[in-house]
């Protein structure tokens, strides 16, 4: 068959279309569109179906579709190319992320740097910064670690822009975090809260790699593929329980080192987790919803009982 | 013509379709034109304030001189800048099409100014760097209200303010930047000397606060800032003749 594609303005982006065979699937025409056009490989393509009257967004078409199922009958083999830019592997992305705080907040503890702001050079070390410091970079090099060894990624790919704009909000919120718990005018609080909060933290980030193997479990090959219902330990009660023990991890790190830079930083994580996790939910509930023979998703929380 | 069903009403053609004149749909309509009166009195009322601080500036200029101009302008200046923080919330609810990227930093710096250095630092009120801030600022916002105003009350949009909106700027938005930034700058002495809004460690929340750092950041903050919004202006002035020059 031959398929035509054109950009979003309608202009052909491959002189004279592509020849494939009838059984080809879309993943075949990326590598072909990739061949012809050299820069855009498949990661970078976005492919959908020309917009039918009254839809708003258009049909995304998935991978391992063929072709002669995806257009409807009887229609021209038009696709629509969407370039997404450069991408880089999710892991790229995340190592990026999370390899800045692991070596900017040390340098906070370790370095003085404080005199370049006139501050005094000499100062005194309390325990609870020297322990934030441990469980802070242990924490990033935990993540790393998940990054390569434990994460299994559903997209491939992610924008190149998106590097800059994580790499800004995880670089810059490390830089202003390690600034206050380093301060040397920096105030503890008491040993009891202190123990709690990294005791918190410490039980809440097991807790958390644990939700992450239950995670990856789920995209095994050897099990069922597709999006699967978590269960098992707390994704019982709740669907995104590893943002849960996430942002649990982060309030025991802010209750052992009260600062309003490590509280903010709480919150607008709390923030961004709650949205994803609402989405995860929504798409949960809409896949599974008990027609059909298929399983009902069942009531749980979404991502901090008892609020959500 | 009459209908045999309930809920069939005529249309065009000798055919009867079925409206849903449902509750919902009339307090739709209501909601809009509840909308259209509050956005009409809220740009004349703005206009008004912004029509006081233009006059008492020119009067003050012409009678005793540029230190005594902020003096004069003061109550009006404060009240219709501080109003525009309204607009910020037109843009999130839907009011108004302007996105909050291009409001929140235009209304941002101009409250930065009116408040944390005007009001903060009396030491710049008499600046004459107040009289060019005051002009720029009091034209630009006459032109932009009366224009919205004109549009949302009498349905009009006269091809003249559309100019002139669209035009002045080009003018307008470097002197008042750069009066923003010389104000900022004359008031950083005593920003630094004053300890005024300062919060400093040791403090039980461990957190910290240094004016004079962070009026250096809003003054840095002009160099990527001023740029975007002129180029702003500049594709909102294009789209403006395209859509002009279309239904014309």
């Amino acid at each position: 068959m031959l398929v035509t594609v054109t950009s979003r303005s309608g202009k052909e982006v491959v002189k004279g279309g592509i020849q494939l065979s009838e059984n080809a699937t879309v993943k075949d025409l990326k590598a072909s569109i990739h061949k012809r056009t050299g820069k855009l490989y498949p990661e970078r393509q976005r492919l959908s179906l020309p917009l039918v009257s009254g839809q708003t967004r258009p049909t995304v078409l998935d991978g391992d579709k063929r072709l002669c199922d995806v257009f409807p009958e009887g229609s021209d083999h038009i696709v629509i190319l969407k370039d997404l830019g450069p991408q880089v592997k999710y892991s790229t992305l995340f190592f990026f992320e999370y390899v800045g705080p692991l070596f900017i907040y040390p340098m906070f503890y370790f370095l003085p740097l404080y005199k370049f702001v006139g501050l005094p050079e000499k100062r005194v070390i309390h325990p609870v910064q020297t322990y934030a410091t441990i469980y802070w970079c242990f924490h990033y090099f935990k993540r790393i670690m998940e990054t390569f060894f434990v994460h299994k990624f559903s997209h491939a790919t992610s924008p190149l822009s998106f590097v800059f704009r994580n790499c800004c909000y995880y670089w810059s919120f490390a830089v202003f975090i390690a600034y206050f718990v380093n301060h040397p005018y920096y105030t503890p609080v008491g040993e009891t809260q202190m123990y709690i909060g990294f005791g918190l933290g410490i039980i809440c980030q097991l807790a958390n790699f644990y939700c992450h193997i239950i995670l990856k479990n789920l995209r095994d090959p050897k099990g069922q593929g597709g999006y699967q219902i978590p269960r098992g330990f707390l994704f019982n009660y709740i669907t995104c329980a590893n943002y849960t023990t996430e942002i649990y991890q982060w309030l025991g790190f802010n209750i052992a080192t009260q600062t309003v830079a490590g509280y903010s930083f709480l919150v607008v994580a709390a923030y961004i987790m709650s949205d994803w996790a609402l989405g995860k939910h929504r798409r949960l509930k809409k896949l599974y919803d008990g027609k059909e023979g298929r399983v009902k998703y069942p009531n749980r929380f979404v991502i901090l009982p008892p609020f959500l | 013509m009459v209908c045999q069903e309930d809920n069939f009403y005529p249309q065009s053609e000798g055919l009867c379709c079925r409206v849903e004149r449902t509750n919902e749909s009339r307090i739709m309509a209501g909601l809009a034109i509840l909308k259209r009166i509050y956005l009409a009195v809220y740009n004349w009322v703005v206009f008004a304030g912004w029509l006081q601080v233009l006059y008492w500036a020119v009067q003050t200029l012409r009678t005793s001189g540029y230190e005594a101009v902020y003096a004069a302008v003061e109550r009006p200046l404060q009240f219709a800048q501080t109003a525009a923080i309204l607009e910020i919330f037109h843009g999130m609810f839907g009011l108004v099409r302007s996105p909050v990227s291009a409001t929140l930093p235009q209304i941002g710096s101009r409250i930065y100014v009116t408040w944390a250095i005007l009001w903060s630092f009396p030491e710049t009120r008499t600046s004459p760097i107040v009289s060019s801030l005051v002009l720029s600022w009091s034209i630009t916002e006459l032109i932009r209200y009366s224009f919205f105003g004109m549009r949302e009350a009498f349905g009009i949009t006269p091809s003249f303010l559309q100019w002139l909106r669209y035009s002045t700027f080009y003018i307008l938005y470097p002197t008042g930047i750069s009066s923003e930034v010389g104000l900022i700058l004359t008031a950083l002495p005593y920003v630094k000397v004053s300890e005024k809004y300062c919060l400093r460690m040791p403090n039980r929340l461990n957190i910290a606060f240094d004016n004079y750092f962070a009026t250096l950041f809003t003054l840095a903050s002009y160099i990527p800032g001023s740029p975007y919004m002129y180029t702003y202006m500049i594709g909102q002035r294009a789209k403006a003749l395209a859509k002009a020059k279309k239904s014309a």
